[in-house]
């Protein structure tokens, strides 16, 4: 892998670093698990509540791998088709009108059905070669000559059937195409797997991932990821802020703020020209914090209480 | 370190971990990477490549830290008496030299070197804790210490004495602490083995001979049983490719071919989620029974969309609100006495739940329902109304009827079950949470 050459996977702590200098913080916990993914050449399966950053991770890894990011969004009806590649039905069907007029030079000369099969058979392959293939994110991902990093997000929507036909990508990194044989990647891709887990994942599937789960992050790295991703707020509201979100993330909601909602907050507060949090300024806000009104209004009722804990 | 980590996912598979061999060598790769340095970098290594959710993350994250755990010898001792290097006369065996000058780190070494050596991770019951620990304590030479204390006490020297006294001291320290240390590894290796144990073995025993303390693991049994169920109910929502041709879709799909047919498209069955109206035996003959048979229904309303539960004794009343809004225990403990329901909890009378069914709740049943029935059919000679069955039976899509009884009891005594036969698509004995299990297979499968 290319990244040997530059040294920027050599130590958990080179990686931290280098995540963060493309805007990434990562807890000890990431950190070591990319580290590990990188000399193990495994896939990481990236579970947690959504908007803690699983996609933005492989975004991240991209950048610092300065490697292009190939997505796969999964669904329920994903098939191979769609992921792995298809055979350009329109162009074949043209080259066969071509073809059939050329047809009568091709078998002039040979003396009986069975010769002038056995001269068509020596084009018929032509129509299966790599010409004629559309490739779709997973053989993209496997033909990428620098390698590349591959998201394979939201996996636990798709079927279960696309999952077992995803092991043998994952574990060999190869696929099997009937027509042309087996594909092997030209270099090995980086491969990240987001789950919100709507359902479990098989165990073969798990046995071939190092398994990430990435939480809330805690008051500390939450302002560190304010610094990282909103700079221009000052160290004391940033404080403030993530005082006031973590808070909110132990009321009984249906949905509790994001880390990407927190960093939302943030900068419209940037633009409000707010140097201090006040409950007027919170409660003016909180819709970009809070997706419903019952969310909202079960914040309102504890805001003031809450603002001057996060005040303090 | 190979054998210690071994050791560790030993542990982590007796405590539920699922754990296979290539797992085990990423684990081995991934601790040779990190190296054994920095305790969080390792944890966190080791937890990437062996727990793979994040309920076994917690496990993880216990197991590492009890199996990592210091030992309690405190680096210096209230005995160190004398310098580690001197070997002064008298102290003769190494052990009684590591005690009184507070080796710490000397001990925790020849203790687990000891407790390698007696084979510890084979510890499975409790009786056999004393054994190791005196296994561990003789082979870390413990006898040796005592040759020391016979000799030093027949000496008749004032530092002789205060030697002897400071290694009965020390001696007894050592034994608690050995003592303490194999009570950890029993927690580590045995308890997780035993539960496992204890689980299989509830599960073909008779749920009415089940006693009160083991209710609890039942409820966990239970649960691991309907998700199960669940799982694969979710993996069956679709049944693609059976070899019909979707001939509209087929023409719609080539169109651009011009109605070429390049890409068949197959018909593809749902499976529909069962659609269920479960009815429930409360009366005291089936007093023990009838717990599970409703922890049963109370998992089966949290996985299925579309059931509505029912219980009966004397009459019939729906339940399926107290399922949703109470918690497990309080809906049991509500639904056992029949508080607040308008079930009376009289003579069980089959003839008139039927009679109830006919008047209310007949319409609700349709071509896709499965109904099924959990009682004893004992209905104390009362008129058993077998016309209303066969009128359900007829409109629903299956009648299944699961009793506790084995069939030889089955139409003895009071017993209706044999002129209730000729009514259901299927009738089971369902005395133990195997016998539930395959129940509930059935249904799912075919549903």
């Amino acid at each position: 892998m290319g990244l040997d050459d530059n040294g920027a996977c050599k130590t958990v702590e080179a990686v931290r670093r280098g995540f963060e200098g493309v805007g990434y913080v990562c807890s000890p916990r990431i950190a070591t698990t990319l580290y590990l993914a990188h000399h193990l050449q495994k896939p990481i399966l990236v579970e947690g509540p959504a908007g803690v950053g699983k996609t933005e991770l492989a975004k991240a890894a991209a950048a610092y791998l300065k490697k292009p990011l190939i997505r796969l969004q999964c669904y329920e009806g994903l098939d191979e088709s769609k992921a792995l590649y298809e055979w350009k039905y329109g162009k074949q069907l043209l080259y066969t009108q071509i073809l059939k007029d050329k047809l009568n030079d091709l078998i002039e000369g040979t003396e009986g059905l069975a010769d002038a099969m056995a001269r068509v058979h020596q084009y018929d392959d032509i129509f299966f070669s790599e010409r004629f293939l559309a490739p779709r994110p997973l053989l993209l991902a496997l033909q990428e000559k620098e390698g590349a990093v591959l998201l394979v997000d939201e996996v636990d929507r798709s079927d279960p059937e696309f999952e077992a036909f995803l092991l043998e990508v994952l574990s060999d990194f190869q696929v099997s195409v009937p027509e042309l044989g087996t594909i092997h990647a030209v270099s090995r891709p980086y491969v990240f797997l987001t789950s919100n887990n709507t359902r479990e994942m098989s165990e073969a599937l798990k046995r071939r991932c190092l398994h990430l789960y990435i939480p809330f992050p805690d008051a500390r790295l939450e302002q560190e990821i304010i610094r990282v991703r909103a700079p221009d707020v000052p160290d004391r509201l940033s404080a403030q802020l993530v005082a006031f979100v973590q808070q909110l993330r132990e009321l009984d909601l249906k949905k509790v703020p994001s880390v990407s909602e927190t960093i939302d907050w943030a900068r419209v507060i940037m633009i409000l020209h707010a140097q201090d949090l006040d409950p007027d300024l919170i409660r003016d806000t909180l819709n970009i914090l809070l997706k419903s009104e019952a969310d909202i209004a079960a914040a309102e009722a504890q805001l003031t209480e809450m603002a001057r804990k996060a005040m303090r | 370190m190979e054998h210690v980590l071994c050791d560790l996912i030993t542990a982590l598979r007796g405590a539920g971990v699922r754990v296979s061999p290539a797992e085990t060598m990423d684990a081995l790769y991934a601790a040779s990477l990190v190296g054994f340095e920095e305790r969080e970098v390792l944890r966190d290594a080791l937890a990437a490549s062996l727990a793979k959710s994040r309920t076994e993350e917690g496990i993880f994250r216990d197991v590492f830290d009890r199996f990592f755990s210091p030992d309690g010898f405190s680096p210096t001792g209230p005995g160190a008496l004398i310098p580690a290097e001197a070997s002064p006369a008298g102290l003769d065996a190494p052990l009684s030299r590591m005690l009184l000058s507070g080796d710490a780190t000397g001990l925790s070494m020849a203790m687990r070197e000891a407790a390698d050596q007696a084979e510890i991770n084979g510890i499975h019951f409790f009786t056999q804790k004393s054994r190791y620990t005196q296994h561990i304590l003789r082979a870390m030479g413990l006898e040796g210490v005592n040759r020391d204390m016979m000799r030093l006490s027949r000496e008749d020297r004032e530092t002789s004495r205060e030697r002897v006294e400071a290694l009965k001291a020390q001696k007894a320290l050592l034994v608690e602490r050995v003592r303490d240390f194999v009570e950890q590894q029993y927690a580590l290796y045995a308890a997780p083995a035993q539960e496992a144990l204890m689980e299989r073995y509830l599960q073909d025993m008779r749920l009415s001979n089940l006693e009160q303390r083991d209710y609890e693991r039942m409820h966990r049994i239970i649960r691991k049983m309907v998700k199960l169920l669940n799982d694969t109910l979710c993996r069956r929502k679709k049944q693609a490719r059976r070899g019909v041709l979707d001939v509209k879709k087929t023409l719609r799909e080539n169109l651009a071919f011009q109605g070429l047919i390049f890409q068949p498209c197959w018909k593809a069955r749902r499976i529909d989620r069962p659609d269920m109206m479960v009815l429930c035996d409360i009366s005291r003959s089936v007093a023990a029974v009838s717990r599970f048979m409703l922890l049963f229904l109370y998992s089966l309303n949290e996985e299925l969309a579309r059931i509505r539960s029912f219980v009966f004794c004397s009459n019939l009343a729906e339940v399926s609100p107290i399922f949703e809004t109470h918690g497990v225990e309080e809906a049991l403990g509500r639904l056992q006495k029949g508080i607040g329901l308008g079930v009376d909890l009289g003579r069980t009378d089959y003839g008139q739940v039927f009679r109830d069914i006919e008047a209310r709740w007949l319409e609700s049943i349709g071509r896709r329902t499965t109904v099924l029935i959990l009682g004893d059919a004992r209905n104390n000679y009362g008129a058993a109304e077998t016309g209303i069955l066969r009128r359900i039976h007829q409109r629903a899509k299956r009648v299944i009827w699961l009793n506790p009884e084995s069939p030889p009891f089955w139409g003895i005594g009071d017993s209706e079950m044999r002129r209730y036969l000729p009514f259901c698509t299927l009738a089971r004995e369902c005395s133990t949470v195997n016998h539930l299990e395959r129940a509930v297979g059935l249904l799912v499968r075919n549903g």
